[in-house]
């Protein structure tokens, strides 16, 4: 194998692997053979090290400037080059720095084809095609900015800006076209972009971490003489202390962060919205009923049975897409009364902020109430995902919780939103679930349900819960939200989320409860949520599915579970059934 | 399916509008554990491509573990549920499974087949629209395919597959397929199936699962899949049938809007139909079908509406909205088909509530008129129904019921009986016919009642009904009790042991079935003695909570007083007057109360005489206290 073949940063990493070697006290021959790189290279990495630790082993950009014309490896060098160094007279990089490079190394290139190459390689701003001007901008992505004064901000008001330079920025990964990355060039960028589009950025192939930020912040300022306003799609950076130290040091720049995505907090619009017509067949005229018009007509007999049976019913609200679907239904059913009994969120402190805003935006437009409860044993004791881990954070917030929400109010019927599908253990559960009056499920004590006969009698102290959409699945759930154009959380869809990876789950880092490691900045990464729970126990997926058909599409081209997402669910394959029976759901 | 996946990344939007018009069949499997069920629902599932991988890799891994197929996956692994069932290997209880393909969409209920499960499978088969029985080619018909064939007859599944299974066993030979499909014919025109479709396959293999199989090409019929995603769902039958609809729900949200909310069970309807509201009888007519929608147009069988009348008629819960022109029937006497589902089993002269729809009532079996062997289809005689015990009964309510007979309307012909005491879901029911024998029978006004009769002896009527162990002293306290009364001036008449087993009771034993009609024909007499406005006591063990319940329900409230004569058996035994119990010890006397027959304590009795804490002439005060108390006397 030669070493002349390979590109820099795996170079890198065969020298760093033979200095590795050397330290362990493997002989030149053995780590020649192991690495294959020349004993020259080997005893000048090791030196390398001696003198300025692993950083300098690392070699930058390799060989003579090549003459030949631009193509793909010439490409490759370019973006080497980016990853590793900052161009001439240090500054960040931009097109016309990357040209630069270009007519140095190998030739001339138009800023066209320059800009034509950073595009295919992903270096573009992810919210570049905003029209916003600066001030309209910083109204939409930093709301609370004229109402803060003085203090962190200066006395920053939006009355200033015109005076300063104002530019957006944030961290993003290179991307090929293709959606697949070429492992020589991978890599992340932190940019800044101003409002003519010009973009100036700092390439790492390693993941961004709040030293780096420091030094992009340096190298802006100092590129930059100007006052300006830095706005940046991260999550807040105030947590790490280094990045407010330099802050402090320095008047120059005001830095401003927003983590949310804009488009995640405008309801969502379902693609058949304003084509009702469309969904017209939906109601048909023909004799024979569609699959979700059973299941519907299904669900809302099973509603009304309760309502007239029960003493005190509650509907278990989640705020995820079976609860939105179990609402809807539950509107329809009694229309055009309102559902006749109250809504029972179990809070456990972590749902994700567009949860909260959502259900009270929700709860406020139906007219229905709502009761939420969060048990004030775990919030005493501050149990929480992080130092509890998730199984005792479940258990206390959710089981305990809902069990004290219904014992406090005297529910006697609860609907909550399972369905048969989700899981193995769930095939068999009844549509009215019977649990003692210390809320266990037993599975020899459930009655045989025939026909559409419900029996729901019970002593006193004894409660059901009911599943309305036992016989859905998660395909008819997607497609009926899309037909009835129900509101759901935008998490569902995918945007720019800041997520940190942990055991190769991505967690969304929703607020500044989320512990990071010593200088971890969370990426901004396209992702969605196929189920939503608590923020810290829910894994995102990357995805590119904004629209529900897209959603639609990804799951069913996706052979995952739904659970899967869901960490309370990896402990065993029987767990869900001993959740159950011990009153989970 | 290779269409589907197609369609679905290169149109979703054109693949969810055609997904949207499918229709759905529900169907069950019935077969035992070996006939290989679990598998082919597992293939099902597989082939219609709905499996997650990490589903798959789950199974494969336990498919190692648990698996009985060597290295190749175990299909059946994937349905089966319960972490207790998959240590046994068995299925144990009705599980409901999910899937669909580019006509329909599916909901499979997996029942097992040993036969003490009869229950479960009464339960699946009573929401399916096409049963699929298993049969393994190796072993032709069995027992339970035929106790199966019954069972779907019976719940009234209009659609038969008759699944021959493993015939790559049978090196795929037409002469087995042919014995045994000539086999089953002749039995199921005994039992008065019709409609039956047979199949050849192996669902192990995947033959004629959802491709034509290369190994059988003398078999021209269709695939499983092809029979499935074709044959008719019996929703639309159900819309040629007359309206019919259960109120469920009376919607009112102001005083303009009174709205009946409902499912249909069968018909159309249409603003303007006429209509008839039973048990009441009277009529309307549709002023509007309202829904959350809009107001509909029309509305048919398997929607759920509420719909508005242009009169003002009394409707409440239970009451059922019928058409004017064919409305339902009325009856209150009725002959039924039970399959019963408990361990306690069905005693004739018992109580229990009656859900119809949603109506609940109150029941009593009045006579078993034969036991059907599931096995065999002979008729037994028999005095009570056992756990998976089905039966023709006859059953009268208390009150008027609208109905349809259930081979004409699977809805409104079939009920559920529960417990009174534990609420639990005892006997499923098929409504046959009427009985008219007792239409004629009214109630005649009398001048004379009971507050005339009672007022007369100045006394309130009641009963005393002294319960407890044989030798607990009850007949000793009811003595004393009368003679008190009596001196006291008052009307009594005491019914025992002696006065009713000679004569009125002299046909009854002493097992649960004629006990329990013992202390039916007790309550009655009792009840017409307080309508005569006596003061009755009672002193009979009555060991069963359920009539004791039942004759409180006979009389007015308050009128019924339950003395719970409280002897340890221990004492009573201790005591023995009549030497009774050390018979029973010896075995000479059958089905003796505390020994091999059970006493049910009551929970809450008007009075808890602790008889070793007293004497007899005490516990009789305590008696004529809380008769005073309640001013009884």
């Amino acid at each position: 194998m030669s070493g002349k073949k390979l590109s820099s940063t795996e170079l890198n990493k065969l020298r760093k692997e033979a200095v590795q070697l050397r330290l362990s006290g493997e002989t030149l021959a053995a780590i020649r053979e192991k690495t294959g790189l020349s004993n020259p290279t080997i005893i000048s990495s090791h030196k390398r090290f001696i003198a300025g630790g692993w950083e300098a082993i690392n070699t930058g950009k390799r060989g003579r400037p090549k003459t030949a014309l631009s193509g793909p490896d010439s490409q490759h060098d370019c973006l080497e080059h980016m990853l590793t160094d900052l161009p001439a007279e240090n500054t960040l990089w931009s097109s016309q720095k990357v040209r630069d490079w270009f007519s140095t190394h190998h030739h001339d290139l138009s800023l066209k084809t320059i800009n034509r190459y950073l595009k295919s390689w992903g270096i573009t701003a992810p919210e570049s095609h905003s029209t916003a001007t600066p001030k309209e901008w910083l109204m939409q992505h930093h709301p609370g900015l004229n109402s803060v004064q003085g203090g962190a901000l200066n006395g920053l008001s939006t009355d200033d800006m015109p005076a300063r330079k104002v530019l957006k920025g944030g961290i993003a990964s290179f991307t090929t076209p293709a959606g697949q990355t070429d492992p020589r060039v991978r890599g992340h960028f932190i940019y800044a972009q101003d409002f003519r589009g010009k973009l100036y950025w700092l390439a790492t192939a390693e993941k961004p971490d709040s030293k780096l930020i420091i030094r992009f912040l340096a190298l802006l300022s100092h590129q930059f003489k100007s006052e300006m306003i830095l706005s940046f799609h991260c999550v807040p950076l105030e947590r790490y202390t280094d990045i407010q130290q330099w802050l402090a040091r320095q008047s120059q720049l005001t830095l401003l962060t927003y983590s949310a995505s804009i488009q995640s907090t405008r309801p969502v619009i379902t693609p058949a919205h304003g084509e009702k017509e469309l969904t017209q067949s939906y109601v048909r005229t023909t004799m024979a009923l569609t699959h979700l018009q059973r299941l519907e007509a299904e669900s809302i007999q099973i509603m009304r049975e309760v309502v007239s049976k029960a003493d005190n019913p509650v509907m278990l609200y989640s705020i995820g897409k079976d609860s939105a679907v179990m609402l809807h239904l539950a509107m329809k059913a009694f229309h055009p009364s309102k559902p006749p009994f109250p809504l029972l969120h179990v809070d456990t402190g972590w749902k994700f902020r567009d949860m909260y805003s959502f259900r009270d935006e929700l709860v406020k437009k139906l007219g229905v109430e709502l009761i939420t409860y969060m048990n004030p044993e775990g919030l005493e004791k501050d149990i929480n995902p992080f130092t509890h881990g998730s199984a005792l954070h479940t258990d206390i917030m959710k089981t305990e919780g809902l069990k004290q929400a219904l014992n406090k109010f005297k529910f006697d019927v609860a609907f909550g939103g399972a369905r048969r599908d989700e899981e193995k253990s769930r095939a068999k559960e009844r549509i009215f679930s019977f649990r003692t009056a210390d809320h266990r499920w037993d599975p020899k004590n459930q009655r045989p349900e025939l026909w559409k006969n419900y029996n729901a009698n019970k002593r006193p102290g004894e409660s059901i819960r009911v599943f309305p959409l036992s016989n859905w699945t998660e395909l008819d759930i997607w497609q009926y939200i899309y037909l009835e154009q129900i509101p759901i959380v935008p998490l569902y869809l995918s945007a720019e989320r800041p997520v940190v990876e942990r055991d190769g789950t991505l967690i969304m880092v929703d607020d500044e409860r989320m512990p990071l490691k010593p200088g971890e900045v969370p990426m901004m990464k396209k992702v969605r949520f196929r189920t939503l729970g608590c923020y810290p126990l829910t894994g995102a997926v990357e995805s590119e599915a904004d629209t529900l058909p897209a959603i639609i599409q990804e799951m069913l081209l996706t052979k995952t579970s739904e659970r899967q997402g869901r960490m309370i669910d990896h402990d065993s394959a029987a767990s869900m059934e001993k959740k159950k029976q011990e009153g989970y759901f | 399916m290779a269409h589907s996946s197609e369609m679905i990344s290169e149109d979703i939007v054109q693949y969810l509008k055609d997904h949207e018009q499918k229709s759905l069949l529900r169907f069950i499997t019935c077969g035992s554990v070996d006939d290989g069920k679990s598998t082919l629902i597992g293939r099902l599932l597989y082939e219609s491509k709905l499996l997650f991988e990490d589903q798959l890799a789950a199974v494969e891994a336990e498919s190692k573990k648990f698996g009985t197929q060597g290295d190749n996956i175990d299909f059946a692994l994937l349905v089966d549920g319960l972490a207790a069932e998959r240590e046994q290997g068995i299925t144990i209880d009705v599980a409901y499974r999910f899937f669909s393909t580019d006509k329909r969409k599916f909901i499979v209920a997996d029942t097992p087949g040993h036969e003490q499960y009869t229950r479960n499978m009464v339960t699946g088969a009573s929401t399916a629209d096409v049963a699929i029985l298993m049969v393994d080619a190796r072993r032709g018909i069995l027992t339970q395919t035929r106790r199966h064939s019954y069972l779907t007859s019976l719940i009234g599944i209009p659609h038969i597959v008759v699944a021959i299974n493993k015939m790559d066993l049978v090196d795929y030979a037409e002469k087995t397929y042919t014995r045994i499909k000539e086999d089953y014919i002749e039995f199921a025109r005994q039992i008065g199936i019709e409609q039956i479709t047979f199949i050849p396959m192996s669902a192990l293999a995947g033959d004629n699962i959802t491709e034509p199989s290369n190994n059988m090409p003398w078999y021209h019929g269709t695939t499983l899949m092809g029979y499935l995603e074709t044959v008719q769902v019996d929703d639309e039958l159900m819309q040629k049938q007359p309206f019919r609809m259960a109120v469920q729900w009376v919607n009112r949200p102001n005083l303009d809007f009174r709205g009946f909310s409902g499912q249909l069970a069968s018909g159309v309807i249409r603003p303007g139909d006429r209509i008839r509201a039973l048990p009441s009888g009277k009529e309307s007519t549709i002023a509007t079908i309202s829904t959350y929608d809009g107001n509909l147009p029309q509305a048919v069988a398997g929607q759920s509406v509420t719909l508005t009348l242009n009169d003002e008629i009394d409707i409440s819960r239970g009451d059922m909205l019928t058409s004017a022109a064919e409305p339902a029937s009325i009856g209150k006497q009725f002959e039924t088909t039970i399959i019963w589902m408990h361990e306690e089993p069905l005693m004739p002269g018992r109580t229990y509530l009656m859900q119809i729809g949603s109506k609940t009532v109150t029941a009593s079996i009045t006579d078993i008129k034969h036991q059907v062997n599931v096995n065999t289809m002979e008729h037994l005689a028999a005095k009570k129904l056992e756990l998976n015990g089905i039966g023709e009964c006859n059953i009268s309510l208390d009150q008027d019921i609208a109905f349809d007979p259930y081979k004409t309307n699977r809805d409104t012909g079939s009920f559920i009986l529960i417990d009174r005491m534990t609420n639990n879901t005892v006997g499923a029911g098929l409504i046959n016919f009427a009985l008219r024998r007792s239409t004629n029978i009214t109630v005649q006004h009398t001048e004379v009642n009971k507050a005339v009769r009672s007022s007369l002896k100045t006394q309130k009527p009641c009963i005393i009904w002294l319960t407890g162990l044989s030798g607990s002293g009850k007949s000793t306290i009811a003595d004393l009790v009368e003679q008190k009364l009596l001196a006291s001036g008052h009307h009594t008449y005491l019914l025992d042991g002696d006065n009713v087993r000679h004569g009125l009771n002299k046909d009854l034993g002493f097992t649960d079935q004629d006990r329990v009609e013992n202390i039916r024909r007790i309550a009655e007499v009792s009840k017409l003695m307080v309508d005569a406005g006596l003061i009755v006591i009672t002193s009979f063990i009555s060991p069963f909570k359920a009539e004791r319940q039942m004759a409180r329900d006979m009389v007015e409230e308050g009128e019924f007083i339950e003395i719970f004569v409280n002897t340890p058996l221990d004492v009573a035994e201790d005591r023995d007057v009549k030497g009774l119990y050390k018979k029973a010890r010896r075995g000479e006397l059958k089905n003796f109360t505390g020994i091999d027959s059970p006493y049910e304590a009551p929970e809450a009795p008007e009075l808890d005489l602790k008889t070793v804490e007293m004497t007899a002439e005490e516990a009789a005060d305590k008696v004529i206290e809380l008769l005073k108390s309640k001013g009884m006397i």
